[in-house]
C-alpha cells in the first residue's frame, strides 16, 4: 500500500510569537519549527499500516527551506522517501491555495491512502485534507483516531475508520482506497526521534517540487487581513463570599462563562 | 638482640628430579593460568577501542593508583573492619612479591635472599609481620563469609572463596611454620614444597576465579575515565551505545572482567534495597557472563539473556555503586549506555519515557508546560530579566519555572541575593538543560537540548549561572562539554556559604537534618556548604547515611518522569530514615529531592518533619521583610 | 445581501450552536435576507422550529439520501442549492459535522471556508484565533462568489427575534444518485463506558489530602455524580487505598484533559499539576488561599470544602433542573 502523509512545519508550541511589523503575520527570524502534532499522528498512523501490512510511506511538505529539518524528522520516525513542495510565500495562500500546490504534486503518486493532521497548530484551519480530497476526486473522512484494512483486492481496497465525534461519541466509517483520512491527535501512541533515525534518514530520497512549476492559482479566496493579540489574558477568578453564594456564582460562570455545564 | 629471634628455615640441597619436578610443576601452573588468562586479555584487547580516551595527563591516574590501589583508601574507608582485613592481606602480597621469587629461586640455586645475611633476614621478618596480619585478616573475611554472611555478598555460598581463603591462609601458615624449624630438619623441605605447591595451586586459580581482580583492578583503576560517571562520548554514525557486544569497548571489558563480586554496589544500591530487580553488581556480571559467551564482537543484544532492560531503567544515577566500587568499575556510564543502547534505536518502550520525549521534542520543559506559564512566574513576581550586565543569570530550570514548590526555593534565593546586594537576571526562554534525557540515553534530544540552550546563552552573553538544581549544575557543567563550551555554573548552596558570614545567623536550636542530593555530593563534591547554610538557621544534624554515602530521593536518571516504582518507593525509604533523626525539618538542595519528599515525609504521619530547602532556610534568618 | 444559515439538528431539536450561527449572521445581512436552512432525509419537524423565527424563509434541503450524514450527499445537495440561490454569504455553526464537509463544498464553488469565527465586524471582517489562541486573525473574503463562515460554538449568544408572521417554508430536492455517496459511516457509539476510562472524561471532579478521611469521600462523589463527572484523585488518595489506583490524576497516573477539571481539597504538587494541565477549565476548592493549584485555576472558593461542596452540589442540581 502506499501512503502519502501530508504534514505542516509549525512554529514551537512554545516559541514566543511577535507580531510583524507588516502587522500581518508573525516574525519569523528567531522562531523555532516542530512538526504539526496532528501530523505527527498522521505520520505514526501511517507507519503503523506499513509495519502491519506492508508498503510504502511517503511524507510530502509543503513550505520554504526550513521545511527540510521537519522531513527529516518524517524520515527519520520511518518514512521512506519525501516531497518538499519548495514554497515561499506559504503565509499568502489560503487553505485552498494550499491544498491545489498539495493535490498537484500529490496526483502524479496516485497513492492508495493520503493522511494529513486534523488541523495546524499555527492556522488551526482544518481544511486542507478535505479539500485536497475534493481536488482529486477522493473520498475522504474526518476526525480519525484509527485505521483498518478490512479488505483487499489488488490495489484496491475497504477502510474502516473509527471517527471521533463530539462528547464521548464514536462512529465507524467505511470507504473504499485510494482515500484521504484527517487524523486526530491522541488515536495511537508517537513514537519518540532516535538518533538511529536521524542517521538512516541522510540517505533517503527527498524530491524537491517548486511550487511554481506546479501550475496553480496563488491568488487566494479569503486574505488574512492582520494579526493581534487577543484581549483577555487567563487568569484565576476568587469567588467571595458565603459557602452558598460563592457555589452559586461558580455555577454561574461555568454555564455562562466558561460554557462547560 | 635481633639475632636471638628464630631464622627461617630454608632448605639447601635439591635433587635433580626435584628442580625437574619443580620445573614442570611451575610449567603447568603457569600454563593453567595462562590458559584462562590469555582469553580473557584476548577478549579485552580485542573489544573497540574507547572514544575520547587519553593516557595523560598520567598524574591523576597515578595519584589514583597510589591512593585507592596501594592505599587501600576506598576499601577502607567504606568498610573499615572487613577493609582493613583486605588491606593487609593486599600489602602482604606486595610484601611476599620478593620473597615468592626468591622462594622459587632457590631450588634453581639462584636464591637472592639470604636467610642468615643481615638484608635477608631484615626482610623476612618484614614480610613475616605481613603474613601474621594476613592470616589474621584471612580468617577474619573467611568468618564473615561463611558464618555472619552479608546478604550483597550474595545468596549462594561461594566455594572458591573458601578455596582462596584456604590457599591464602596456607601460604601464610606454611612461611611463618619456616621460621620454627631449621634448615637442617627434613620438615623445612617438606615446608618448602607444601608453601611451592600451594602457590602453584594458587596461580592457575586467579584467572578462573573473581580473585582475577588481583591482576585487573590495578589497571582498571589507573584507566578509569576519571571524573564521577563520566559519560562517554559516542564515536561515529554507527556508535548509539551499548546495543551489542561489538559497541562494548575496551574499558568496559576490562571492568566487567574485574568485578571482585563484592556487593557493596548492590549494598548500596537505591534501587536494590527497595525490592527492585535492578542489582548492579548482577549489572556488570552479566557483561562479563556476555563476554564469555558471546565475545566482544557479537550481534547478540546485550539487554537479553545476560541483562534485562527492565532493571537498567531502574537507575536512578545516583552512582552510590560507582563512588563505593574499589576496584574501578564505572557503573553510571555503563549504565546509561545500556540505556542509549534501547533508546537511540528506539528498542526502549515505554509510555512515561516517549511522554518525556516528545514533550522535550515538540516544548522547552520536562513537565510539559507551555512556556506562558514560566512567563506569568516571572511577571507575577518582577524578576528582573537578565541583560548581560548583571552578575549571575539565575537559571530557573524546569522544576524553578513551573513546580509550586520549585518556585518557592526561586523566590528565598531572590530574597537572599537581593538582600546582599547581588545583581542577577532571569532569561527570557530556557529549555531544560536535557538531564533527564540525557541520563535515559536519547542523544538526540539531548544534543538539540544542550546546543540550543549554549546558542542562547551565548546571545544573551551570559558569564555565569547560578542554579538551585544540582542536575542543571552537573548537566550543564560537565554534559554540555560535548558541544561546546558551557558557561560557568555554580549551585546556589556554594553561593550562599560563600556569603554565610553575610547573612544572620539564627538563634535556633531547631534540629536540622541535611540530605546530600547525589548530583552535589557524589557528582560535584560539594558536602560543606549547604551544612554552613543549614547551620545559619538552626542545629545540625546528620541522617545515619549522609555526605558521600547519602541514600537517593528516587528522583533521577529520569527516574522522576517515568511513573510508579515498583517495590517500596525510594523516597519513602529516605523520608523514613530523615524522620528517625528526630529533626523537625529536613533541609534538601535539589528540587527534585524536594518534589520526592512532600509526599514521602507526609506519608510518615502527624509530626513529619517540614520541608525546606537551604534557600528557604537562608531566607528564613533575613529580617521580616515588610513588604511581603 | 444573500444569506444562507445551514442549521444542524440535534436531538429532534435544532442545536444551540446554529442559533448562535444565526444570530452571528444577523451582522452580516437584517433577518429578512437570511435564509434558513435545513437538511436530511426529513425535515418537516426542524423546518417549523426555524420558522418560528423571523428569517426571510426557511427552505428544506431533503432527500432519502441525506440520511445518514455523508460528506458526499450534503456537498452534492448544498452545492445544488447554492447554485440555485447564489447567497452572498453561507455560515456555518463551526461542528465536527461541518468541519467535515463544509471546507469541500466551498472547494466546489472556488471558495475557502473562514472558519471557526469568533467574531463579525464591518466589512465584514471575520475574526478567528491562531496560534492556539495567543493571536487573533482578522480575515476577509477576497474571491468572487459566495462567502463560506462556520461560527465556533458560544462565541454569539443565540438572540433571534421570532416570527410575527408565518415564515415561508420552500422545499429544495436535490438530485444525487446513490452512486455518489462513497462513504458508509456506522451508528455512532458511546466510547468504552465499563472501565473507568480519565482519560477521555469531560468532566471530573478530582479529591485530594484535604478530604482527610475516606468516610468523607461520598461528599464528593455526590458532586460529581449530580456534575455528570467521573471521580478522580490526587496521589495521597490513592496510596492510602481510598480510591483505586487507576482514579489516579497525575504523573504517576493518568493524565487527563477534560471540559471542566474540579479539584477539591487538592493543594497542587507538581506530579498532579502535570496529569491535569490540558485541562479546558479548572476549577479549585481550598481553604489555603496560597495553594499553588489557584495559580493554574480558572475560578478558586477559597473555603472549607466540608461546607462548600455541599452548597456546590445543591447549587448544580438546580441549575440542571
Amino acid at each position: 500500500m502506499k501512503i502519502i502523509v501530508a504534514i505542516k512545519q509549525v512554529p514551537e508550541r512554545d516559541a514566543q510569537v511577535h507580531i510583524d511589523s507588516s502587522g500581518q503575520w508573525i516574525e519569523e527570524a528567531n522562531l523555532q519549527y516542530a512538526m504539526n502534532e496532528p501530523d505527527a499522528y498522521a505520520l505514526e498512523e501511517a507507519l503503523q499500516l506499513k509495519e502491519k501490512a506492508g508498503g510504502e510511506v511517503i511524507v510530502i511538505s509543503t513550505g520554504p527551506e526550513r521545511v527540510s529539518q521537519t522531513i527529516r524528522e518524517a524520515l527519520a520516525k520511518g518514512a521512506d522517501r519525501a516531497i518538499h513542495v519548495v514554497c515561499d510565500d506559504l503565509a499568502a495562500r489560503d487553505a485552498l491555495g494550499v491544498a491545489r500546490l498539495l493535490a498537484a504534486a500529490i496526483q502524479p503518486e496516485s497513492p492508495d491512502l493520503l493522511l494529513t493532521g486534523l488541523q495546524s497548530e499555527d492556522l488551526g484551519l482544518g481544511q486542507t485534507g478535505v479539500i485536497v480530497a475534493e481536488l482529486l476526486g477522493l473520498p475522504h473522512a474526518s476526525l480519525i483516531l484509527q485505521v483498518e484494512i478490512i479488505a483487499k483486492e489488488g490495489s484496491k481496497a475497504q477502510i474502516k475508520a473509527r471517527r471521533e465525534l463530539e462528547e464521548g461519541w464514536f462512529q465507524s466509517i467505511e470507504l473504499p482506497s485510494p482515500a484521504v483520512l484527517t487524523i486526530q491527535s491522541g488515536g495511537n501512541k508517537l513514537r519518540y526521534a532516535t538518533l538511529m533515525g536521524i542517521k538512516r534518514a541522510k540517505t533517503k530520497e527527498v524530491r524537491t517540487v517548486h511550487a511554481a512549476d506546479l501550475g496553480v492559482s496563488a491568488a487566494p479566496a479569503v486574505a488574512l487581513e492582520a494579526i493581534t493579540l487577543p484581549k483577555k489574558q487567563k487568569s484565576t477568578q476568587i469567588l467571595n463570599g458565603s459557602a452558598e453564594e460563592a457555589a452559586a456564582a461558580l455555577v454561574e460562570k461555568l454555564k455562562f462563562e466558561a460554557r462547560v455545564l | 638482640m635481633i639475632f636471638a629471634l628464630p631464622t627461617l628455615a630454608e632448605p639447601r640441597h635439591f635433587s635433580l628430579a626435584e628442580k625437574l619436578l619443580f620445573l614442570a610443576l611451575a610449567a603447568a601452573s603457569v600454563w593453567g593460568f595462562w590458559r584462562r588468562f590469555g582469553v580473557v586479555l584476548e577478549k579485552i584487547l580485542e573489544a573497540k577501542k574507547d572514544a575520547g580516551f587519553h593516557l595523560f595527563p598520567i598524574g591523576r591516574r597515578g595519584r589514583e593508583f597510589l591512593w585507592e590501589v596501594m592505599c587501600q583508601a576506598k576499601v577502607i574507608r567504606q568498610r573499615p573492619l572487613p577493609g582493613l582485613a583486605h588491606a593487609f592481606v593486599f600489602w602482604a602480597f606486595c610484601a611476599f612479591a620478593l620473597v615468592t621469587l626468591n622462594h622459587c629461586a632457590t631450588i634453581l640455586g639462584i636464591g637472592f635472599l639470604d636467610p642468615d645475611g643481615f638484608a635477608g633476614r631484615c626482610y623476612f621478618y618484614f614480610a613475616a609481620v605481613f603474613a601474621l596480619a594476613c592470616a589474621v585478616g584471612i580468617l577474619g573475611l573467611f568468618v564473615r563469609r561463611f558464618l555472619a554472611r552479608p546478604r550483597w555478598l550474595g545468596e549462594k555460598l561461594s566455594w572458591e572463596s573458601g578455596l582462596i581463603a584456604l590457599l591464602i591462609f596456607a601460604l601464610m601458615a606454611t612461611y611463618l611454620a619456616a621460621f620454627f624449624v631449621s634448615d637442617k630438619n627434613p620438615a623445612a623441605k617438606a615446608l618448602w614444597w607444601a608453601h611451592t605447591l600451594t602457590l602453584l595451586a594458587f596461580l592457575p586459580v586467579i584467572p578462573h576465579t573473581k580473585h582475577l581482580h588481583l591482576v585487573l583492578s590495578p589497571v582498571t583503576v589507573f584507566l578509569s575515565r576519571g571524573g564521577f560517571s563520566r559519560i562517554p562520548p559516542l564515536s561515529g554514525d554507527e556508535d548509539f551505545g551499548l546495543v551489542a557486544g561489538k559497541d562494548l569497548t575496551q574499558l568496559v571489558s576490562l571492568q566487567a572482567y574485574s568485578c571482585v563480586e563484592c556487593g557493596r554496589c548492590t549494598e548500596h544500591c537505591p534501587a536494590n534495597n527497595t525490592g527492585k530487580r535492578l542489582n548492579p553488581k548482577q549489572i556488570v556480571l552479566g557483561l562479563r557472563g556476555y563476554l564469555n559467551e558471546f565475545g566482544p564482537s557479537s550481534d547478540e543484544p546485550l539487554l537479553g539473556k545476560y541483562n534485562s532492560q527492565q532493571a537498567v531503567f531502574e537507575c536512578t544515577t545516583c552512582g552510590a555503586c560507582e563512588f563505593q566500587c574499589p576496584v574501578g568499575i564505572e557503573h553510571v556510564p555503563i549504565l546509561v549506555g545500556l540505556r542509549r543502547g534501547a533508546v537511540n534505536t528506539g528498542a526502549w518502550d515505554d509510555p512515561h519515557g516517549a511522554k518525556l520525549f516528545l514533550a522535550l521534542e515538540r516544548g522547552s520543559n520536562a513537565l510539559g508546560f507551555p512556556l506562558a506559564e514560566r512567563d506569568r512566574f516571572i511577571e507575577k513576581n518582577a524578576l528582573p530579566l537578565y541583560d548581560g550586565t548583571q552578575e549571575y543569570c539565575l537559571w530557573l530550570g524546569c522544576m524553578g519555572g513551573y513546580d509550586p514548590k520549585g518556585r518557592e526555593i526561586i523566590l528565598s534565593l531572590v530574597r537572599v541575593m537581593q538582600h546582599l546586594g547581588v545583581t542577577f537576571g532571569v532569561l527570557r526562554k530556557e529549555k531544560c538543560t536535557g538531564d533527564p534525557v540525557r541520563r535515559l540515553g536519547n542523544d538526540l534530544l539531548f544534543q538539540q537540548l544542550a546546543e540550543s540552550n549554549m546558542e542562547a546563552l551565548k546571545q544573551s552573553k551570559t558569564k555565569k549561572i547560578i542554579s538551585i538544581c544540582p542536575h542543571c549544575v552537573r548537566t550543564i557543567q560537565e554534559d554540555w562539554k560535548e558541544y561546546g563550551t558551557p558557561p560557568e555554573i555554580e549551585h546556589h548552596s556554594e553561593f550562599l556559604a560563600r556569603y554565610a558570614d553575610r547573612l544572620p545567623q539564627q538563634q535556633s536550636r531547631e534540629k536540622i537534618v541535611f540530605h546530600d542530593p547525589c548530583y552535589l555530593g557524589r557528582y560535584r563534591n560539594v558536602y560543606d556548604e549547604p551544612r554552613a547554610v543549614v547551620s545559619l538557621a538552626g542545629k545540625l544534624v546528620e541522617a545515619p547515611r549522609h555526605r558521600e554515602r547519602s541514600f537517593c530521593c528516587g528522583a533521577g536518571g529520569g527516574l522522576a518522569f517515568l511513573g510508579e516504582e515498583t517495590g517500596e518507593r525510594v523516597s519513602h525509604n529516605r523520608a523514613a530514615e530523615l524522620a528517625s533523626t528526630g529533626a523537625s525539618i529536613v533541609g534538601a538542595a535539589c528540587p527534585f529531592c524536594n518534589t520526592m519528599f512532600r509526599d514521602a515525609l507526609a506519608a510518615q504521619g502527624a509530626g513529619a518533619p517540614q520541608l525546606l530547602d537551604i534557600a528557604q532556610l537562608a531566607a528564613r534568618t533575613l529580617p521580616q521583610d515588610n513588604s511581603t | 445581501m444573500r444569506v444562507l444559515v445551514i442549521l444542524e439538528e440535534r436531538g429532534g431539536h435544532i442545536s444551540r450552536t446554529s442559533w448562535e450561527a444565526a444570530t452571528a449572521a444577523l451582522r452580516l445581512a437584517p433577518m429578512q435576507e437570511i435564509t434558513a436552512v435545513v437538511i436530511g432525509a426529513q425535515t418537516e419537524l426542524p423546518a417549523a422550529e426555524a420558522a418560528a423565527k423571523a428569517f426571510g424563509k426557511v427552505i428544506r434541503v431533503e432527500h432519502p439520501l441525506l440520511a445518514p450524514y455523508t460528506s458526499d450527499g450534503y456537498c452534492a445537495a448544498l452545492h445544488q442549492l447554492i447554485q440555485q440561490e447564489g447567497p452572498t454569504q453561507v455560515v456555518f455553526p463551526h461542528t465536527y459535522q461541518v468541519r467535515d464537509y463544509a471546507p469541500a463544498l466551498a472547494c466546489r464553488s472556488g471558495q475557502a471556508l473562514i472558519g471557526d469565527v469568533i467574531e463579525i465586524a464591518d466589512g465584514p471582517v471575520f475574526t478567528r484565533q491562531l496560534m492556539q489562541g495567543r493571536l487573533n486573525g482578522s480575515y476577509r473574503h477576497a474571491g468572487n462568489g459566495p462567502c463560506f463562515v462556520s461560527v465556533q460554538a458560544g462565541a454569539f449568544r443565540a438572540e433571534l427575534p421570532d416570527a410575527a408572521a408565518a415564515t415561508p417554508i420552500e422545499t429544495f430536492t436535490p438530485a444525487i444518485d446513490a452512486a455518489q455517496i462513497r462513504t458508509r459511516p456506522g451508528e455512532p457509539f458511546r466510547g468504552s463506558a465499563q472501565t473507568v476510562d480519565l482519560g477521555s472524561a469531560q468532566w471530573i471532579v478530582s479529591v485530594g489530602r484535604g478530604i482527610r478521611e475516606a468516610e468523607n469521600l461520598p461528599l464528593v462523589q455526590e458532586l460529581a455524580t449530580a456534575l455528570g463527572a467521573e471521580l478522580a484523585a490526587s496521589r495521597p488518595i490513592c496510596d492510602n487505598g481510598w480510591l483505586p489506583m487507576e482514579r489516579q490524576v497525575g504523573s504517576s497516573g493518568q493524565s487527563v484533559a477534560p471540559r471542566l477539571y474540579l479539584a477539591v481539597g487538592i493543594s497542587g504538587a507538581i506530579q498532579h499539576l502535570v496529569g491535569m494541565k490540558g485541562s479546558q477549565c479548572i476549577v479549585a476548592i481550598n481553604k489555603d488561599p496560597d495553594a499553588p493549584i489557584f495559580e493554574v485555576a480558572d475560578y478558586g472558593i477559597v473555603g472549607d470544602l466540608f461546607e462548600v461542596v455541599p452548597a456546590l452540589t445543591e447549587a448544580v442540581k438546580a441549575a440542571k433542573q
